[in-house]
C-alpha cells in the first residue's frame, strides 16, 4: 500500500461525491474555455468574413477622380506586384424596377474578365450580378431591370461655379443577370463589414460608357507587392494627377494647368517649387467669367477675364494699334493700382472706354450655404492692350464643359443660369474671331481676393520660355519636377493595405471573449463553489476517517497533500470534461449570438472556431481555480483535533463556537450602513460623484445587510418560536438556517450579489427615449438624421435652394437642415464589429457648432466659452498639428478604445497619417458612427469630398417617433434622386441602444444561469444542512411532524436564504442605480429581469426541495439510528 | 390502554430474512411501567419504535386507546404520535438552534389547531421546564447544558403534548450515575403523576430495578426479567 494507491482506493471508493466534483469542475471549465472560443470565434469569422470578401486582393490604388485604363501596369510594375485588375467603384443606390423597392449604400463595380482572373476565376456568364443580401432586399431576380443611380463624375469641383449641381447623379438601367453568391465574389468588399454586402457588378465598359469617362478607371487592385505611396509614384503620370503641360509658340511660354479647371493648393505649390528649382518665374492666371463688364450704360455681356501679373501686359509689344495708358497702371514700372482693369482693344471699342473710366464688372458667386450669389465690383480703366502675345491667347481660359466647347455664345450651356438673349451679334463675332479669349485684366492680387475659392485661386500657372531655350525641353523639364513633387494623396490617389487593414480591424473593436469572461463569472464562480461545497461534502463524510489517519500518525500536512491530490485528479478529469463542454458551450453562445443576441453583432455569419489554445487556458484556469478552492477550504480540517474530528459532522464551526460574533457584526452592520447613507447623502449633495457615490452606498448596504443577517442568525433572545401550523414551523424552519450560519451567510451572499449584479446592470439598459426638442439630449433636439448617396449641393434650407432640388413638399417649408460634410469611413459605432481603423468624418457647415447642441461628457475645454459650448474646441488651431475632432462617448471608449485626449491616426491614403485628437465626448448621441471635424479642417484635408451628404434635421411640431418616421418618409421621397436615407434620431438611439441592451441582456441571462447554478449550491447546503440534522429531523417526525411540515421547515429556511440575498442584492442594487434609474425616467424594469428573479425563487426552491425530499427519503428509525 | 399482539419483525437482507422479534404481545394500562431489558441487537429498541407507531410490524397488532396506528395514513399516523405519544432518546435529540423552551415547544407546532392555544403551551412548557428543574435554564441553547438536563429538557418536551404513552431508549445511558439517577426518578414521578403508559428500554439493571415490571427481550420475544435483576 502507498500513498497513491491509497488515494486511488479513495478516490474511487467515494464515486458518487467526486463524480460531482469533477461535474462542478467540468462546468467551470466549460464556461471559462467556452467563453475564450467566443472570442476566437468573433475574431475568426470577422477574419474569414473579410478576407473572403478581399479574395486576392492585397492592396488597392483609388482615386477620388479617375486615372487612365492601363496604369494599372505601371501600378504592377512600381509596386512589384503579382497580379492588378482595373475596375471602376462607385457608391450608388439601386431601385427594382418592377417592385420600386429601394437599396442604398451599394457598392457599384464596373468590372471585366480582368477582375475575374485576377482573382483567380472564369467571368461568370452574363452581365450583371447582384450580390445574395441586395438580391434579398429588393427581391431581385434573373431578368429584373436594376435602375441604378450614380453620382456623375466630375473634372470640375462640383461646388465651384461651373460644376454641374443639377446634374450630378445618372441613373444607368440594368438587365439583371443572376445572383452570385459569396464564395464566387458576389460579397466583394476591400473594407471590411460584418453585416451583408449590397453588391452590383457591372460590365467595366457600360459603366465608363454611361459616366462617361472614356476608357477610365477609378479603382486598380493589387496582388502582392508594396503599398507604400512612395513605392507608388513611379507609377503615375502627370495625367493621373490631372496635370496638363503646354507649350506655346505666341508668346514661348510653358502652361501648367488642371482637368479641373482649377489649380489646387498642392498643385500651385509644386508647380511654384518647380519654377524655383528651373529658375523659371511663375506667371499666375486666374480667368473667370464676367456676366457683364459695363461703363456706364454700356457693356459687355458674358466675357473672360483674367487677373495676372498685369506687367506681363505691358511687356507686349504693341503693334497696330498704340497701348494707351493711364497713370493707374503704375507707369515707371511702380505696381499698379489694386482696382487697376486692363481692357483690350475690342471691349474698348465696344464701351467707348478710355483710360480712368469706371468699370464695372457683374459675376456670380458661388457660396455653398447661400447658393449662387451676384457681386459688383469695380475697377479704374487703366490700359488698353493689343490684342496681341500673350493678351489675346486663348489659352488663359480654361476648358469649362458647354461654355469653351461651344461653337457659338448662344450654344452656352453653362451650370448656372444666362441670359442669351443679351448676346448680341458682335458678341457672337467675337466668339468666332477670338472664341473665348479674355477682354479684360485686373491684376492677380485682386482676381484672387474675388474668386478665390477651396479649390484654388489660379486657372493656370504659365512660366516664359527662357530667350535660347527649346520650349519642348523646358516643358519635359517642369514636368519631370511636376512628378517628382506632386503628392498622389493631393490628387486624390490613394494607396491601401486593404489585406493588412482588414486583419487588423478583424482583431475586433470589442473583445468578445473577455466580455464573456465577465458575463459568466457567475456561472464560474456558481460552479466552482458547486465544486467546493461537493468536495467538502465528500471530506466530511470522511472526517472519522480523517481521525482515525490521524490517529495512526499521519501528518495534517500529509493528509491535505492526500486531499489535495484526490482533488487535483479530480479537477484534472473534470477539465478534460469540460474542453468538451466548452465546445458545447462556446457552440451555444454562438448560436445565441446569431439568433437570440444578434442584436449585438449584427450578422448571422459568425461561426465556431476552435483555439485549442483557448482550450487550454481555460482547462487550467478551471483546475488552478478549482485547486486553489479546495485547498482554502481544506485548511478547516487542520484546525481540528483527532478527537474533534471523530465526533465531527462539519468543519464548519457551530455557531455556538464564538458567542461574540453576532455582536461584531451588527456593529460592523451599523458601520457600513452608517458609511453608505453617508455616501448616500454626498451623492445628492454632489452630482458630479453621484454614479460612484450610489454604487459605493449600494455595496456598502449589501455588505451590511449580510453582515446583519449573519448577526440575526447567530441573535439569542429572539422572540419565542410558539403558536400552531406553517408559520410556527417556518419560523422553526427559519431558526434551521442559524444552525451553520457562515454556511448560510455564504449561500445568501452568493445570491444577493448575483442579484445586486443582475438588477444593477438593468439601471444601464437605455430606451430610445420620447422625441424630444431638448437641445442637449442625446438627439440634439433633430428629429431626423439622414444620408444621402449623392451629395446635396443645394441649401434646403433657403428657397431658392429648395427651388433648385425641386423641394415642392409643404412639410419642408419650415425644416432646417444641419448639413455635414461625410468622408466615408468605417462606422464607429458599436453596430461595427471591426476595429474601425479609418472612421468615417463628418463636417458641420457654418453656425451648427455655434449653436452648441448636444451634451458632452468630457472635453478638452480650456475656457470659459469652451467649458460652455466645447463644439468651439473644432476650431481651436493644435499646437501639435493635430486635428481636434469630438466623437461620442460611447463609440470612444468601447470601440475605439480611447480617451478625450488621445489620438488616432488615421490612414488617408499617403505617406504620412492624419493624426486625430479627441477634444470632446457627446453623450450617448445619435452621432455614435462618426468622427465630427470642423468644416475648416476637413475642406483642408478632404478637398475632393463634394457637397453635403450627412443632415440632422429639425422640423416644429414633431411630438412623437411615429411622426418623425412619416415625416422621414417624406424627406426621402422628395430627395429621392439623391439616395437620401432618413431616420427618426429616437430609432437610431434605439438601434444604438439595442446592442448596448443585447450585451446587458446576454450578461443577464449568463448572470442568471450563473445565480440559477447559485440555487443549486444554495440546495447542496440544505441538503448538507438537513443531512447533519437528519437526526433531529427524525425526532421531529417522531414527535408528530408529518414529511409535509419537515418539508414546510426546510424550504423555510432555503426561502429565508433565498429571498435574504435576493432581497438585500436586489434593494441594495436599487439604492446603487436610483440616480442612474432616475435619469433615465424611473421606468420599471423590464419583464426579462422580473422573470429572472421568479426563475431563480423557482429555482432556489426546486433544489431545496430536492434536497429536502432526498433526506427525508427512508424510514424515520434510520434517522433515529444515523444510519 | 396500550395493546399489542405477536408483534413480530423481521428485514429483509441479502443472505435472507433477518427476524428481530417473533412473536411479542404486551398490554398495559394508564398509570402501569414497563421496563424492557436485553442485550444489544435483542430488538428492544425496535420493539420500542413500534409500540410508538414509527415502525411498522411485519405481523401483529397494535393499539393505544382503541386506535391502531398503522393503519392511519402517514399524515394521521403523524397526528397520533404528535397526539398520544411521548419519546425520549438516548441521545436527547434537542435542536442544536432553539432555545430550552423553544425545544419543549417544537411538537406544539404541528398540533390541531384548535386544542389549544399558543399560550397555554408557552405555560406548560415552562410548568414542565419546572417541574424537571430547568426553570432558569429556558432561554438557554442545547449546547449551553448538561447531559442530564439536556435529557430532562427532552423528558419535558417528550410530555408536552400530555401524551397518553411515553417511551424511554435508553434514557440514562449517556448519563452519569448521579444524573442517571436524577433523570430515573423524574420520569417515574411524571409518570405516577400523569398517569401515562411508561415504557423504558434500557440495559441499565438499577433504572429497570425501579420499575414494578420488568421484561427481557430474548430470542426475538419477551419473557419476564428474573426479580433479582
Amino acid at each position: 500500500m502507498t500513498l497513491s494507491r491509497l488515494l486511488q482506493r479513495t478516490a474511487t471508493f467515494h464515486w458518487r461525491t467526486n463524480l460531482a466534483v469533477v461535474c462542478g469542475v467540468a462546468a467551470a471549465v466549460s464556461v471559462l474555455a467556452g467563453a475564450l472560443l467566443v472570442g476566437d470565434s468573433v475574431r475568426g469569422s470577422l477574419r474569414e468574413i473579410a478576407l473572403g470578401r478581399l479574395g486576392r486582393t492585397d492592396t488597392v490604388v483609388s482615386s477620388t477622380g479617375f486615372f487612365r485604363d492601363g496604369i494599372q501596369d505601371d501600378v504592377r510594375g512600381a509596386l512589384g506586384a503579382a497580379a492588378t485588375a482595373p475596375l471602376v467603384v462607385a457608391n450608388g443606390f439601386v431601385t427594382h424596377e418592377p417592385s420600386g423597392r429601394q437599396a442604398g449604400t451599394v457598392l457599384v463595380y464596373g468590372v471585366d474578365e480582368r477582375f475575374w482572373r485576377f482573382h483567380g476565376l472564369e467571368p461568370p456568364g452574363g452581365d450583371v450580378f447582384v450580390s445574395p443580401p441586395l438580391a434579398t432586399e429588393i427581391g431581385a431576380a434573373e431578368g429584373d431591370v436594376l435602375l441604378t443611380r450614380l453620382q456623375r463624375p466630375s473634372e470640375i469641383p462640383v461646388e465651384s461655379l461651373f460644376g454641374r449641381k443639377d446634374e450630378i447623379g445618372r441613373t444607368v438601367r440594368l438587365t439583371l443577370s443572376g445572383v452570385l453568391p459569396a464564395g464566387s465574389l458576389g460579397e466583394f468588399a476591400v473594407s471590411p463589414q460584418q453585416a451583408g454586402v449590397r453588391a452590383l457588378f457591372a460590365p467595366l465598359r457600360r459603366i465608363q460608357r454611361d459616366l462617361g469617362v472614356g476608357d477610365q478607371i477609378n479603382t486598380v487592385l493589387v496582388s502582392g507587392g508594396g503599398s507604400s505611396a512612395a513605392a507608388l509614384r513611379p507609377a503615375l503620370r502627370l495625367e493621373d494627377f490631372g496635370v496638363r503641360v503646354t507649350v506655346g509658340a505666341d508668346p514661348p511660354a510653358v502652361v501648367v494647368e488642371s482637368a479641373s479647371g482649377i489649380v489646387s493648393e498642392a498643385l500651385e505649390d509644386a508647380v511654384r517649387k518647380a519654377g524655383d528649382r528651373l529658375q523659371l518665374a511663375p506667371i499666375p492666371v486666374f480667368t473667370y467669367l464676367a456676366n457683364t463688364i459695363r461703363i456706364g450704360d454700356r457693356h459687355i455681356p458674358y466675357s473672360l477675364i483674367t487677373a495676372t501679373d498685369l506687367g506681363r501686359l505691358r511687356a507686349e509689344p504693341a503693334s497696330g494699334e498704340a497701348v494707351r495708358e493711364s497713370a493707374a497702371a503704375g507707369a515707371g514700372g511702380s505696381p499698379p493700382a489694386p482696382d487697376t482693369i486692363v481692357l483690350n482693344t475690342w471691349a474698348a471699342r465696344e464701351l467707348e472706354a478710355t483710360p480712368g473710366d469706371r468699370v464695372e464688372i457683374d459675376y456670380y458667386l458661388w457660396d455653398p450655404a447661400a447658393g449662387l450669389q451676384d457681386r459688383t465690383a469695380a475697377f479704374t480703366l487703366s490700359t488698353i492692350v493689343a490684342m496681341h502675345g500673350f493678351a489675346a491667347d486663348r489659352r488663359l481660359a480654361p476648358d469649362y464643359p458647354g461654355i469653351t466647347d461651344t461653337d457659338n455664345l448662344v450654344d452656352w450651356d453653362p451650370p448656372f443660369p444666362v441670359d442669351l438673349s443679351r448676346i448680341r451679334p458682335r458678341d457672337e463675332q467675337y466668339w468666332d474671331d477670338f472664341r473665348a479669349t479674355p477682354k479684360a485684366f485686373i491684376a492677380y492680387s485682386r482676381g484672387r481676393e474675388l474668386w478665390q475659392s477651396r479649390y484654388g485661386s489660379l486657372t493656370s500657372i504659365w512660366f516664359d520660355v527662357p530667350a535660347g531655350a527649346q520650349p519642348s525641353e523646358v516643358r519635359r523639364r517642369v514636368e519631370a519636377e511636376l512628378r517628382a513633387l506632386l503628392e498622389p494623396r493631393s490628387a486624390g490617389i490613394t494607396i491601401h493595405a486593404a489585406r493588412a487593414a482588414a486583419l487588423e480591424s478583424a482583431t475586433g473593436a470589442t473583445d468578445f471573449g473577455e466580455y464573456f469572461t465577465y458575463f459568466s463569472f457567475f456561472l464560474v464562480v456558481s460552479a466552482l463553489l458547486l465544486t467546493v461545497l461537493f468536495f467538502r461534502l465528500g471530506v466530511e463524510g470522511r472526517l472519522r476517517q480523517i481521525a482515525i489517519l490521524r490517529a495512526s500518525g499521519y501528518t495534517i500536512a500529509t493528509i491535505r497533500r492526500l486531499l489535495l491530490g484526490e482533488a487535483l485528479v479530480l479537477a484534472v478529469a473534470g477539465a478534460l470534461v469540460g474542453v468538451l463542454g466548452a465546445i458545447l458551450y462556446g457552440r451555444i453562445i454562438v448560436h445565441g449570438l446569431t439568433t437570440w443576441w444578434v442584436g449585438a453583432i449584427g450578422t448571422t455569419l459568425l461561426r465556431l472556431h476552435v483555439s485549442p489554445l483557448s482550450l487550454a487556458a481555460g482547462a487550467a484556469g478551471g483546475v488552478a481555480a478549482a485547486a486553489i478552492c479546495v485547498a482554502f477550504s481544506l485548511r478547516a480540517v487542520g484546525r481540528l483535533t483527532p478527537r474533534a474530528l471523530l465526533s465531527a459532522q462539519s468543519v464548519d464551526p457551530p455557531a455556538s463556537a464564538d458567542p461574540g460574533r453576532a455582536r461584531r457584526n451588527r456593529l460592523l452592520a451599523a458601520g457600513l450602513g452608517a458609511l453608505g447613507a453617508a455616501l448616500l447623502s454626498l451623492g445628492f449633495l454632489r452630482p458630479g460623484a453621484q454614479a460612484g457615490a450610489f454604487f459605493g452606498a449600494g455595496a456598502a448596504f449589501l455588505v451590511a445587510s449580510l453582515l446583519y443577517l449573519s448577526a440575526w442568525l447567530r441573535a439569542r433572545g429572539a422572540r419565542p418560536i410558539g403558536g400552531r401550523g406553517t408559520w410556527a414551523v417556518s419560523r422553526l424552519g427559519f431558526r434551521g438556517a442559524a444552525f451553520r450560519p457562515a454556511r448560510s451567510v455564504l449561500s445568501a451572499a452568493l445570491i444577493a450579489s448575483a442579484a445586486f449584479i443582475i438588477v444593477a446592470v438593468e439601471a444601464f439598459r437605455r430606451g430610445g427615449g420620447d422625441l424630444t426638442t431638448d437641445p442637449k439630449s442625446g438627439t440634439g433636439g433633430y428629429v431626423l438624421v439622414a444620408q444621402s448617396e449623392l451629395p446635396l449641393l443645394h441649401n434646403p434650407n433657403e428657397p431658392a435652394g429648395r427651388e433648385a432640388l425641386l423641394l415642392r413638399a409643404p412639410e419642408l417649408a419650415d425644416a432646417r437642415f444641419a448639413r455635414f460634410r461625410v468622408r466615408e469611413g468605417q462606422d464607429a459605432s458599436c453596430l461595427n464589429l471591426y476595429r474601425p481603423e479609418n472612421p468615417t468624418i463628418i463636417a458641420p457647415e457654418a453656425g451648427f457648432i455655434e449653436r452648441g447642441r448636444f451634451t458632452f461628457s468630457a472635453s478638452l475645454a480650456g475656457s470659459d466659452a469652451e467649458r460652455a459650448n466645447p463644439w468651439l474646441l473644432l476650431d481651436r488651431p493644435r499646437e501639435d498639428g493635430t486635428i481636434p475632432v469630438v466623437a461620442d462617448g460611447t463609440s470612444l471608449q468601447y470601440v475605439l478604445h480611447a480617451r478625450v485626449g488621445d489620438t488616432l491616426s488615421v490612414d488617408v491614403g499617403g505617406d504620412e497619417p492624419l493624426v486625430l485628437r479627441f477634444v470632446g465626448a457627446l453623450r450617448d448621441s445619435v452621432l455614435q458612427g462618426e468622427l465630427i471635424m470642423s468644416e475648416r479642417n476637413f475642406l483642408a484635408h478632404f478637398p475632393q469630398e463634394q457637397g453635403y451628404r450627412y443632415f440632422l434635421i429639425e422640423k416644429p411640431g414633431i411630438d412623437s417617433t411615429g411622426e418623425a418616421e412619416a415625416f422621414a418618409g417624406i424627406v426621402e421621397r422628395e430627395l429621392q434622386p439623391f439616395g437620401l436615407d432618413a431616420v427618426a434620431t429616437t430609432t437610431r438611439l434605439e438601434e444604438f441602444h439595442r446592442v448596448e441592451n443585447t450585451y446587458l441582456s446576454t450578461f443577464q441571462a449568463l448572470g442568471g444561469l450563473g445565480l440559477l447554478l447559485g440555487t443549486v449550491g444554495l440546495g447542496t447546503v440544505m441538503f448538507r444542512n438537513v443531512l447533519e440534522r437528519r437526526r433531529e429531523l427524525a425526532l421531529l417526525r417522531a414527535v408528530g411532524y408529518d414529511v409535509r411540515s419537515v418539508s414546510t421547515m426546510i424550504l423555510a429556511e432555503a426561502t429565508l436564504l433565498l429571498g435574504a440575498g435576493l432581497g438585500a442584492g436586489a434593494a441594495c442594487a436599487a439604492v446603487a442605480i436610483a440616480p442612474a434609474w432616475l435619469g433615465r425616467g424611473g421606468a420599471l424594469p423590464g419583464s426579462g429581469l422580473l422573470l429572472l428573479v421568479a426563475a431563480v425563487v423557482a429555482a432556489g426552491m426546486l433544489s431545496s426541495a430536492v434536497a429536502a425530499r432526498a433526506a427525508l427519503r427512508g424510514p424515520v428509525l434510520a434517522g433515529l439510528r444515523s444510519e | 390502554m396500550l395493546k399489542a399482539a405477536h408483534i413480530a419483525k423481521s428485514y429483509p437482507t441479502p443472505r435472507g430474512e433477518l427476524t428481530i422479534l417473533t412473536d411479542v404481545s404486551i398490554e398495559l394500562r394508564r398509570g402501569e411501567a414497563l421496563a424492557i431489558m436485553g442485550p444489544s441487537g435483542s430488538g428492544k429498541s425496535t420493539l420500542l419504535y413500534i409500540l410508538g407507531a414509527l415502525e411498522p410490524p411485519s405481523r401483529g397488532t397494535l393499539s393505544l386507546d382503541g386506535i391502531d396506528p398503522y393503519s392511519l395514513g402517514e399524515r394521521e399516523q403523524a397526528a397520533f404520535r404528535n397526539r398520544h405519544v411521548g419519546f425520549v432518546f438516548q441521545d436527547h435529540s434537542l435542536l442544536p438552534q432553539c432555545s430550552v423552551l423553544e425545544n419543549v415547544l417544537a411538537p406544539t407546532l404541528v398540533a390541531p389547531p384548535g386544542e389549544r392555544g399558543a399560550t397555554e403551551d408557552d405555560s406548560r412548557a415552562r410548568e414542565l421546564l419546572a417541574q424537571v428543574g430547568l426553570s432558569g435554564r429556558l432561554d438557554h441553547r442545547p449546547g449551553e447544558l448538561s447531559g442530564g438536563e439536556k435529557q430532562r429538557a427532552a423528558i419535558a418536551r417528550a410530555l408536552i403534548r400530555e401524551p397518553s404513552l411515553l417511551l424511554c431508549d435508553e434514557p440514562t445511558g449517556n448519563l452519569d450515575r448521579a444524573s442517571a439517577d436524577g433523570v430515573a426518578e423524574l420520569l417515574l414521578d411524571l409518570h405516577v403523576h400523569r398517569q401515562t403508559i411508561l415504557v423504558v428500554v434500557t440495559h441499565s439493571a438499577a433504572l429497570a430495578g425501579r420499575f414494578p415490571t420488568r421484561c427481557e427481550m430474548s430470542g426475538g420475544t419477551l419473557v419476564a426479567a428474573p426479580v433479582n435483576r
